[in-house]
């Protein structure tokens, strides 16, 4: 299964939330690959806290490969690589979780038929290999997103099943963006259309997700006044409806992140531990990420009986 | 000997092979071997059917000219061609293999092409060889610019994978692997052998061998594919092993993805195995007479057909405690 992680801007907790959905799933022991096409700024390595590793990738990342100057990117294996005391003592039973780096400094860039092919045949490699393949896009209508888009409709990806996740913040501007980027006119159902996928399928196959979404019930707000209360279940309700009208309502929707603290400060996987034992993050936050994870594969989720 | 060989004998062999399951949903048959592997008009593929289908592809040449990769820095220019060839065993498993031998000594400036074209598989250094030095660097991996032979084989197979034969639905999830060998002449009177073997990274091997002066390198390449291919098939079953552990008995706050099927996981897990895999086993069914004894030291220690009857022993079991009827068995088997 080929997951592709795209949001229509940046901040929005895509690259965050994504990496750790490739977390939760290698810990329930599937095979997962995260691939870092977001070309603009890649973050996996911080995410992962795996910076050390990541010298001597600077040439040898997804840039290179696609651009023909390598013909393997670099792969980094996170449970072995990584400085996080607490991922390096791999969980028993978890599958292995392995991030495919971009090159440091590249940015967007357009190259032709010759990126295309090797980016079938890297998604095609991956799939034979992991469980799960977690695609990280930059954000917006980029080049990442035509090209995975044009690779999954290549004749040799015909059988290779993949699913799209949008990540958007719970405000007006990017319910907004996050519908746009997926249903206007320049969006990722037409852009899709035009390299040959079937609408319906296409769209079957997305789903959002509401990142950083503050709950009224939560106990972050519980300090505030009830007109505070009021005037956030208020919000709350317009923008869901705002939502079914842009076509981005509740039965689209894979799941809920609740806003989280420790990830407005500091992009990073959500450990059993960082609930448990410190206590510094929320239990909603990991139980949310948790159901996603799952969600993922389960067909119930993707309008399938 | 073939006439291409003789000129001054060559005191290093080296090559890569690279190792994947064939990504369609069935095996090829010979025909359809004989399509994929058909990488020139000019020459045609083998084909064998005994002891089990094989499929060779002819030779394919790359010239090279640059640096040999060298252990203590030594930049050697070297110019030639390497020899690359694919391989299919049972329509189901692929290997493509590039490699190249090294003469002593070569002269000290660059000869027409011609001369190189006729000594396929060659690639002559720029004055004398540092021989020790560079077999060390071929194992390690040189740097950026150096002559990789990997980067050939890797070519190659990735020109096979983009085939239309193949309908990219692989039965199984699978590693492909890399093995990575030199191969340095024995002392006179000397038969060949094995001096290390190792698992470098988690899909690298690395072999350093010995062997008779008069060895042709496509023998010594053919014994690595065979290396290559068993050493394929352990690490995957093995890993086939490991995943059902998982799956046997998830953690009940996790429970599995649903699946469409309602076999058991195991039997879901293990059954790409039985039907595309432990057919495959045949250690030397296609190594040359001279080089075969290498095997029996292997089936020694730390014994490959030992660890592969063990492994095919223990999936027969686990189908047939499946094959028993859950209200029979007294606790869910545990491998």
């Amino acid at each position: 299964m080929l997951v592709f992680a795209a949001s229509d801007k940046g901040g929005t907790g895509r690259s965050v939330t994504s990496a750790n959905l490739a977390y939760q799933r290698a810990l329930t022991g599937d095979h997962v690959a995260y691939v870092d096409f977001d070309f603009g700024s890649p973050t996996a390595a911080a995410v992962f806290d795996v910076p050390g590793a990541m010298r001597g990738t600077e040439e040898r990342g997804l840039h290179s490969y696609l651009e023909g100057d390598v013909t393997e990117p670099a792969r980094i294996d996170v449970w072995r690589q990584t400085e996080h005391p607490l991922l390096r003592a791999r969980p028993n039973q978890s599958g292995r979780l392995v991030l495919f780096p971009g090159d440091a400094g590249g940015g967007e860039f357009a190259t032709g038929e010759d990126a295309l092919e090797r980016c079938a045949d890297l998604l095609l490699r991956l799939h034979g290999e992991f469980d799960l393949v977690v695609v990280d896009l930059s954000a917006g209508r980029s080049y990442a997103v035509d090209m995975v888009l044009a690779a999954t409709a290549h004749p040799r990806m015909r059988y290779v099943p993949f699913r799209w996740l949008v990540f958007h913040r719970w405000t007006r501007q990017h319910v907004i963006a996050a519908s746009g980027l997926v249903h206007k006119e320049n969006g990722i159902i037409k852009g899709g259309v035009d390299r040959g996928h079937d609408e319906q399928t296409l769209r079957d196959n997305i789903r959002f997700v509401r990142a950083a979404v503050p709950d009224p019930e939560s106990p972050l707000w519980a300090q505030g006044s009830p007109a505070q209360a009021a005037w956030m279940q208020a919000c709350d309700e317009a923008l869901r409806r705002l939502a079914a009208e842009h076509r981005i309502g509740d039965s689209v929707v894979l799941g809920v992140v609740p806003l989280e603290p420790i990830l407005q400060w500091r992009e990073q996987l959500i450990t059993e531990e960082d609930v448990l034992a410190t206590q510094i993050a929320n239990k909603e936050t990991l139980e949310a990420l948790e159901e996603i994870a799952r969600r993922l594969t389960d067909d119930s989720h993707w309008g399938r009986p | 000997m073939r006439p291409g060989e003789s000129a001054p004998h060559a005191v290093l062999a080296c090559g890569e092979v690279r190792t994947c399951l064939l990504p369609a949903q069935q095996a090829l048959d010979s025909r359809a071997a004989a399509q994929l592997l058909g990488l020139r008009a000019d020459e045609r593929v083998l084909l064998s059917e005994r002891p089990n289908l094989y499929g060779r592809s002819p030779d394919i040449l790359t010239g090279v000219d640059c640096p040999l990769p060298s252990a203590n820095g030594s930049r050697v220019r070297a110019v030639g061609t390497v020899a690359a060839r694919a391989s299919l065993t049972e329509g189901r498993v692929l290997q493509s293999s590039a490699y190249f031998r090294v003469p002593a000594a070569g002269p000290d400036h660059r000869r027409p092409w011609g001369h190189y074209l006729v000594r396929p598989g060659v690639v002559e250094p720029f004055g004398t060889l540092p021989r020790e030095a560079v077999a060390q660097g071929l194992l390690a991996g040189g740097r950026h610019g150096d002559l990789d032979v990997g980067l050939i084989a890797g070519g190659l197979l990735t020109r096979l994978l983009r085939h239309p034969l193949l309908d990219q639905r692989p039965p199984l999830k699978s590693r492909p692997t890399r093995l990575r060998w030199v191969a340095l002449p024995a002392d006179p009177g000397d038969g060949p052998s094995i001096e290390r073997f190792t698992l470098a990274e988690d899909e690298l091997r690395t072999v350093r061998l010995r062997v008779p002066e008069d060895t042709r390198s496509a023998d010594v390449a053919g014994l690595c594919d065979d290396l290559a291919l068993h050493d394929w098939l352990l690490t995957t079953v093995v890993r086939i092993l490991d995943g059902i552990r998982l799956g046997s008995a998830p953690p009940p706050a996790r429970p599995r993805p649903t699946a469409e099927d309602d076999r058991p996981p195991v039997v879901r897990a293990l059954r790409p195995a039985v039907d595309h895999l432990l057919h495959l086993w045949m250690p030397r069914a296609r190594v040359a007479e001279q080089l075969a004894p290498l095997w029996d030291v292997l089936e020694e220690r730390p014994g490959f057909t030992r660890q592969w009857q063990t492994l095919v022993q223990r999936i027969r079991d686990q189908l047939t405690l499946h094959a028993i009827p859950s209200p029979h068995r007294e606790v869910e088997p545990v491998p």
